[in-house]
């Protein structure tokens, strides 16, 4: 019955607004399936959706990172928090090892191209954002959807007189780390036991921790094997020397503020929404921040009775500064664990103290570190973007039932980035003046979309049929041009303009995909539902013989409670099961990864500049898509009509996996690119859900969400049984049986204390005193390879959310939380650098309160520090599992409480609504771990968890309000 | 009216259907691609820069095949061995691990080069090229650089695989055992044998390879090899060309503006504030004492022992040696370039006429021709000033010799070669460590680098080295 009225409008429309009475809000809920939207207990693959309202309980000027927890089977990993950056996105665990792993995000049916950074999108201009999870419901994207689909919904205008709404916050951000290096009278204690050991134990029979400077060089010593010269007033515990925290002075509470205003407005034969947002965002790492400017522009309109028309446009212009995350000379985070707290950041004057710590520990050979925040306001890098992305489209409805879709979709990027780095900054190692270096990087894309659509919907008594038909083209040209400019002779222009040498990077690109697709949706008396999907796609990736690929799917679904024979009762009001089965591809790989490349590779003769080109990446002709085959077995229960239930089970298996092969070198080649290789995901995903309930005058509704997921490599190359990097003593492996990038390392099970304990026990090579023991796993009385043990791996966990949100009289409150479980994380930042012990950078508070020292800290578990001699011993166990870390977290993601005026007390202010709100986003965190961030990997698959790019995450405290005018 | 609509709108669509599938087919836009490439004469010729440029490579003669050279033995020290992952430190310190980046780069980027001139030898038979001779010049050039490279691998890391067909599918690899060093050096000596009937005696540009530069390498890998009698044929050829002589003033030699001195047989090419700073070497800065200038890192340096050994009257002392203000002695053959300190002008000489006559009156020493042994080293030793040698019998001129390349050819990646090939790495070496009052001693395991981890970890079917 009123089912009717609603088919048809889904036909030109992408959302229906439609005032839902809670307790059938799973019967008539609306989700976007891709060239179309269906009601969800006509679903039959795994399709789940979060409404603004939800995502907004998380403050972010990315709608990734507000998905986090809100989705079954969704993971949303913030790998770096530097304002700007985008999350990782997982949709049902990683299947594949090294073509890209981004998810397909379509906007407005407009599919942007994968990897742009959805940075460009205002969340208050979103209305919905659902997922496809499994191959049936994402098939009709074809090869691109094997990462998944997501689906943002824009807001169209709705109500009768135009309405004016404005949605702003404010706030601060600040660190949610536990991060704690020692201070500086504990750090000259670790620097000189450092040294003293290191040149001790190189000949202890003729060495003393006493000998003086003069002794230790006649002895032969190396420049790290002296005690740095200006430590004594720090060893002698004087008061009131330079102790500066690092952190401290690298991190603060920084603001965060945005406002959006919007118009809409509907009238008979036309709709349309406006927007104009306002986002700035100063990071917590000084040096950072994020501004953004951005538009929406929605309007569709009826041209007369057969003819509709519409287009929407989002313009968006930013403005980040960025550091090169992990990088030496100007991430301040990294330049922190090198920077030592005897030199304070500022002269007595007030200006930057520039390379003091260079010039003092030269001589020592310490950590030549620049200061940190020279970097953050001296350096200049500046990323500016702007980005117009939108379509137009045009229907027709000829017959009753039928309707075509002409649509054109496109997006324009430009970017244009500027880095200066001035002379009188110094380096890693360098101190000022220095070469300055100025780069200027230009990138414009441009991405056309055409695709035309028919579809038909028909009902005959009993039976429906929804029909569609498509047909789409699309093409992204690229080029990317880098200019660096050296040869600086002073620092008056800040950029190319000032240089007089010059070298440019030039790369363009053109890629181009070619579609045909249908859908066939029946159903039967409304219970008994089939689906039928099929897409064929070209791709000018692929070799030449295999551009093509077809992609099937199915998935029936039937509606138990309808039945007759079903109880009636109030206990279940829905019963539903469901099964598809699909297959999607993923083309992730570079524009022309089938063909092998000649780039450029000069000489000189005498002098005179000879160019020369050499061949760099091997070819494969028969280049081809992955193949991912999913199969999704689910269940949908509605319950004493306030709860739902829903549970998933999947399996995904991913074959013609684009490898990198690590091939033998003696080909000339490091890496050969194949489709090689099956990886299987499965897992359960559980979804709860209560609404409308009412506990006495409080109503309250919540939600969570529960998703496992395991993944094993079923195979990999021809004659290959696994895939292997080490380092230090570590190792990834992804192997046959095995998930991908399993982690091996060492067991320690304590420090040694004498030679003998040495001579008597299995040991790595090198080993001396103060190194750490290491298990003999298998008993061989050596310690090598065979000893390492698995540790797990980043992606094998389970994760979980759950929300809540009570209203009582005018008052709102909800609270999110997400977590994660079974992810081991291998921190570089303690075994390299700040728990080694290799008297280098600094120490944690908790290493130097372990350390071993024979005398100084006679019981400690850490190993002992040790500058001038550093085994290989310890490098080899620089991996092993004192570092690795557990990455289970729980956090609150969001609480927030807000307020709304009753509408006689704002009326006579002009204003319709009016709700004001205090939001906390990451309140506190419950983890084991370490370092800064538990969400930190690495975009190598095969070596997920190896975190080295560390930036925190930030809790966040803000007001705001969101008000609509009469 | 409404059909009409219809019916044109379905022609629309029909006509979109078919226009698009030829713009599935793209070619890189910036790139060449493999497929319509050396094709011409103008394309192999840059295809043969291409392979001169990986010699340039960081990892080869831009700094570290000078410095393996140097590092394992008594001639020169690493001022911070764990700097840069170790990767110079571990060498002289006998601690190389597996993972070492420094030997995992140099065994890549060797076969790197090896290939691109595999490549160019399969194509270049089909190409036509103005001159005839020319063509035949560059089939030398290429083979000589193989052989080059493959040299330094044998020597290096004991048995290798050995490749000499371009690669059409890497994959074709795997299970491909190391060949042993009598196959490899047979391969080696039949390039440079073939080379030298090919190469002219003379060429155009500066730093392409010659005639005698094939002759000098084809010299110093028969005496490698213990074949003396060969290597006095094909190094005496060298000396009676007289194309090459000794510079009078040491100082000379290693200077940037006459940096193809005619002392230098063969060098690799780098040239400072060229192509954006990018043709120049990182050695100066690798090399010089830290604090010295920025970023220098005080990897091999010369030991001081060496440094006290010269003879105050040696020209080469003043000439090659400097010592800092605190007594750290370096190398002055490396200029410091103006424009960036990572951008070092200074050529790279693989081959050297003093090290051709020292060569040669090494084997005709061990051949027992001691008259003509003397002759030769005392030229060398005349050039730097010192008076003729006091040795007179094979025991004696053999040490005199070995004595005389450490002062010759100090900081030229020489020395470690010099004490492999003449077996006595393990004796000097563990007196050495002695004398300097270290516990380290080396035995034989600890005379071949290890093969790359990486490499083990890819393929089983290659084997490690003992001891590693």
């Amino acid at each position: 019955m009123g089912y009717e009225t609603q088919e048809i409008a889904i036909g030109n429309q992408s959302i229906i607004d439609v005032t839902l009475s809670v307790d059938s809000e799973l019967l008539s809920e609306v989700l976007v399936i891709g060239y179309g939207s269906q009601s969800k207990a006509k679903i039959n693959g795994a399709v789940a959706g979060v409404e603004s309202e939800a995502l907004q309980k998380y403050s972010s000027p990315n709608v990734d990172q507000q998905l986090a927890g809100r989705l079954a089977g969704v993971q949303i990993n913030e790998v770096g928090g530097q304002p700007g950056y985008d999350a990782q996105v997982v949709i049902r665990g990683v299947g594949t090892l090294t073509a890209g792993s981004y998810p397909l995000v379509v906007v407005d049916g407009v599919p942007l191209s994968e990897g742009s950074t959805l940075s460009s999108i205002n969340p208050n201009d979103i209305e919905k954002i659902d997922v496809l999870k499994d191959a049936a419901s994402a098939a009709i994207y074809g090869s691109r959807a094997s990462n998944g689909v997501l689906l943002v919904t824009t807001k169209k205008g709705s109500s009768d007189k135009p309405k004016i709404t404005i949605d702003a916050f404010t706030g601060l951000q600040m660190r949610a780390d536990n991060v704690d290096y020692v201070d500086a009278y504990d750090a000259a204690q670790y620097f000189t036991e450092a040294r003293d050991w290191g040149y001790v134990s190189r000949d202890p029979a003729n060495r003393s921790e006493a000998d003086d400077r003069e002794t230790r060089l006649a002895n032969g010593a190396s420049r790290r094997e002296l005690r740095l010269h200006y430590l004594d007033p720090y060893l002698e515990g004087q008061p009131d020397l330079t102790n500066t925290d690092w952190l401290d002075e690298v991190f603060s509470t920084a603001p965060m503020t945005s406002i959006t205003t919007s118009i809409s407005g509907a009238g008979e034969k036309s709709d349309y929404y406006v927007s104009g947002g306002y986002f700035n965002q100063d990071g917590i790492a000084v040096g950072t921040s994020f501004e953004r400017y951005t538009a929406a522009i929605r309007v569709n309109t009826q041209l007369n009775k057969f003819l509709n028309f519409g287009i929407n446009l989002n313009p968006s212009y930013s403005k980040q500064r960025d550091t090169d995350s992990g990088d030496w000379r100007s991430d301040p985070v990294a330049v922190s664990y090198t920077s030592y707290p005897f030199f304070s950041p500022y002269l007595p004057d007030g200006s930057l103290n520039i390379s003091e710590q260079i010039r003092e520990n030269t001589p020592e050979d310490g950590s030549l570190q620049e200061n940190a925040l020279g970097y953050a306001s001296l350096i200049k890098d500046d990323k500016n973007r702007f980005r117009t992305f939108g379509s137009t489209f045009l229907t027709v409805k000829p017959l009753e039932g039928l309707e075509l879709k002409f649509l054109v979709g496109g997006d324009y990027r430009n970017y244009f980035y500027d880095f200066y780095d001035p002379s009188f900054l110094g380096q890693y190692r360098a101190s000022a003046p220095d070469q300055a270096e100025a780069v200027e990087t230009n990138i414009r894309i441009t991405n056309i979309l055409s695709e035309n659509t028919l579809t038909y919907y028909k009902d005959i008594g009993d039976h429906e049929f929804d029909v569609l038909a498509g047909y789409s083209f699309q093409k992204e040209q690229g080029s990317d041009t880098q200019i660096t400019g050296t040869d600086i002779p002073d620092d008056n222009i800040t950029n190319i303009a000032g240089a007089s040498s010059y070298n440019i990077d030039a790369n363009r690109y053109t890629w181009t995909l070619l579609s045909y697709f249908g859908r066939l949706q029946y159903f039967y008396k409304s219970r008994y539902q089939l689906s039928l999907a099929l897409r064929r796609d070209g791709s000018s990736r692929f070799g030449d013989d295999t551009k093509w690929g077809v992609f099937p799917s199915v998935s029936a679904g039937w509606i138990l409670s309808d039945e007759p024979f079903f109880p009636q009762s109030n206990l279940i009001n829905l019963a539903k099961i469901r099964a598809s089965w699909g297959q999607t591809g993923n083309n992730q790989i570079g524009s022309y990864g089938s063909q092998a490349l000649v780039t450029s590779s000069d000489y000189v003769f005498g002098g005179a500049l000879a160019p020369g080109f050499a061949a760099t990446t091997s070819p494969n002709s028969a280049l081809s898509w992955e193949n991912k085959t999913s199969v999704n077995i689910g269940v949908d229960l509605t319950f004493y009509d306030n709860f739902s239930f829903s549970a998933n089970y999947y399996t995904t298996n991913t074959d013609g996996l684009l490898l990198e092969v690590p091939v033998p070198e003696q080909s000339g080649y490091s890496f050969s690119l194949q489709n090689i290789g099956e990886v299987q995901n499965s897992g359960i995903e559980l979804e709860l859900g209560a609404s409308g309930l009412q506990l006495g005058p409080v109503q309250w509704s919540a939600s969570a969400n529960f998703t496992s997921n395991q993944n094993e490599v079923l195979a990999l190359g021809e004659g290959q049984e696994e895939i292997k990097w080490s380092t230090n003593g570590g190792a990834w492996v992804t192997r046959i049986g095995g998930p991908i990038a399993e982690i091996f390392s060492y067991d320690v099970i304590g420090v040694y204390r004498t030679e003998q304990e040495i001579e008597d026990t299995p040991h790595l090579e090198g080993t001396l005193t103060g190194d750490y023991i290491v298990a003999d796993i298998n008993n061989d009385g050596v310690n090598d390879e065979a000893d390492q043990v698995s540790k797990g791996a980043y992606a094998r966990n389970f994760f979980y959310g759950f929300s809540s949100e009570f209203r009582y009289r005018n008052f709102d409150l909800s609270f999110a939380f997400n977590g994660i479980g079974g992810r081991t994380l291998y921190n570089w930042d303690l075994g390299i650098i700040t728990e080694t012990g290799e008297g280098f950078g600094m120490p944690t508070q908790r290493y130097f309160d372990n350390r071993y020292h024979p005398v100084n800290n006679p019981d400690g578990y850490f190993a002992q520090p040790n500058m001038g001699n550093f085994s290989s011993a310890r490098r080899n166990t620089r991996a092993a599992d004192i570092y690795m870390q557990d990455a289970d977290y729980l956090r609150l993601r969001s609480l927030q409480l807000g307020y709304t005026f009753t509408p006689e007390l704002i009326s006579r202010f002009g204003l319709e609504n009016l709700r004001l709100y205090v939001t906390a986003n990451n309140l506190f965190t419950i983890t084991e771990y370490e370092g800064f961030n538990p969400d930190a990997s690495t975009d190598n698959i095969l070596r997920a968890g190896y975190a080295r790019d560390n930036f925190p995450i930030a809790k966040t405290f803000l007001i705001g309000a969101n008000i609509t005018l009469k | 009216m409404k059909k009409i609509l219809i019916y044109i709108i379905l022609a629309i669509s029909v006509v979109g259907f078919t226009a698009c599938e030829d713009k599935l087919f793209q070619s890189p836009i910036t790139d060449k691609s493999a497929d319509n490439f050396f094709q011409t004469e103008v394309e192999i010729e840059s295809a043969v820069n291409g392979v001169y440029a990986t010699l340039q490579s960081f990892n080869l003669y831009g700094v570290y095949i000078p410095i393996i050279g140097e590092i394992p033995s008594d001639n020169t020290f690493d001022e911070v061995p764990a700097n840069d992952g170790g990767r110079y430190g571990q060498l002289d310190e006998f601690t190389t691990v597996t993972e070492n980046p420094g030997i995992t780069n140099l065994w890549r980027d060797s076969y790197r080069g090896i290939q691109r001139a595999n490549t160019v030898l399969n194509r270049i038979d089909e190409i036509d090229f103005e001159e005839e001779s020319v063509k035949n010049s560059r089939v030398g050039e290429m083979k000589f650089i193989r052989a080059l490279l493959y040299f330094n691998l044998v020597r290096l890391y004991g048995d290798v695989p050995l490749v000499i067909e371009e690669t059409s599918n890497p994959n074709d690899f795997f299970g491909q055992e190391r060949t042993p060093t009598t196959g490899v050096y047979t391969r080696i000596i039949t390039d440079l044998d073939e080379a030298i009937t090919v190469l002219p005696e003379n060429q155009s540009e500066a730093g392409r390879v010659t005639q005698i530069a094939a002759q000098s390498l084809l010299g110093k890998v028969h005496l490698t090899l213990g074949n003396y009698g060969e290597a006095t044929n094909h190094l005496s050829a060298v000396k009676a060309s007289g194309k090459h002589t000794l510079v009078a003033i040491p100082a000379d030699i290693f200077t940037l503006e006459t940096d193809n001195i005619e002392e230098s047989i063969f060098a690799v090419q780098f040239e400072s504030g060229l192509n954006g700073n990018s043709e120049g070497s990182d050695l100066f800065q690798q090399t010089a004492p830290s604090g010295t200038v920025n970023g220098a890192k005080g990897h091999s340096l010369p030991t001081v022992s060496l440094y006290n050994l010269f003879d105050q009257s040696d020209l080469r002392f003043d000439a090659f040696l400097g010592t800092t203000d605190e007594g750290i002695p370096f190398s002055k053959k490396y200029k410091e370039p103006t424009t960036d300190p990572r951008d070092g002008g200074s050529n790279y000489i693989v081959l050297r006429y003093a090290d051709v006559l020292l060569m040669l009156a090494e084997a005709q020493n061990e051949t027992g021709n001691t008259q003509a042994a003397l002759e030769n080293l005392n030229t060398v030793r005349n050039r730097a000033g010192l008076p003729n040698a006091v040795a007179n019998n094979q025991t004696d001129i053999r040490e005199a010799i070995a004595l005389e390349r450490r002062f010759e050819l100090i900081s030229e990646g020489h020395r470690w070669f010099d004490l492999l090939r003449t077996n006595q790495a393990i004796p000097v070496m563990n007196a050495w460590f002695t004398e300097q009052g270290r516990s380290i001693r080396i035995d034989e395991n600890d005379l071949l680098m290890p093969i790359p981890q990486s490499q083990i970890d890819t393929d089983p079917a290659i084997t490690q080295n003992i001891g590693y």
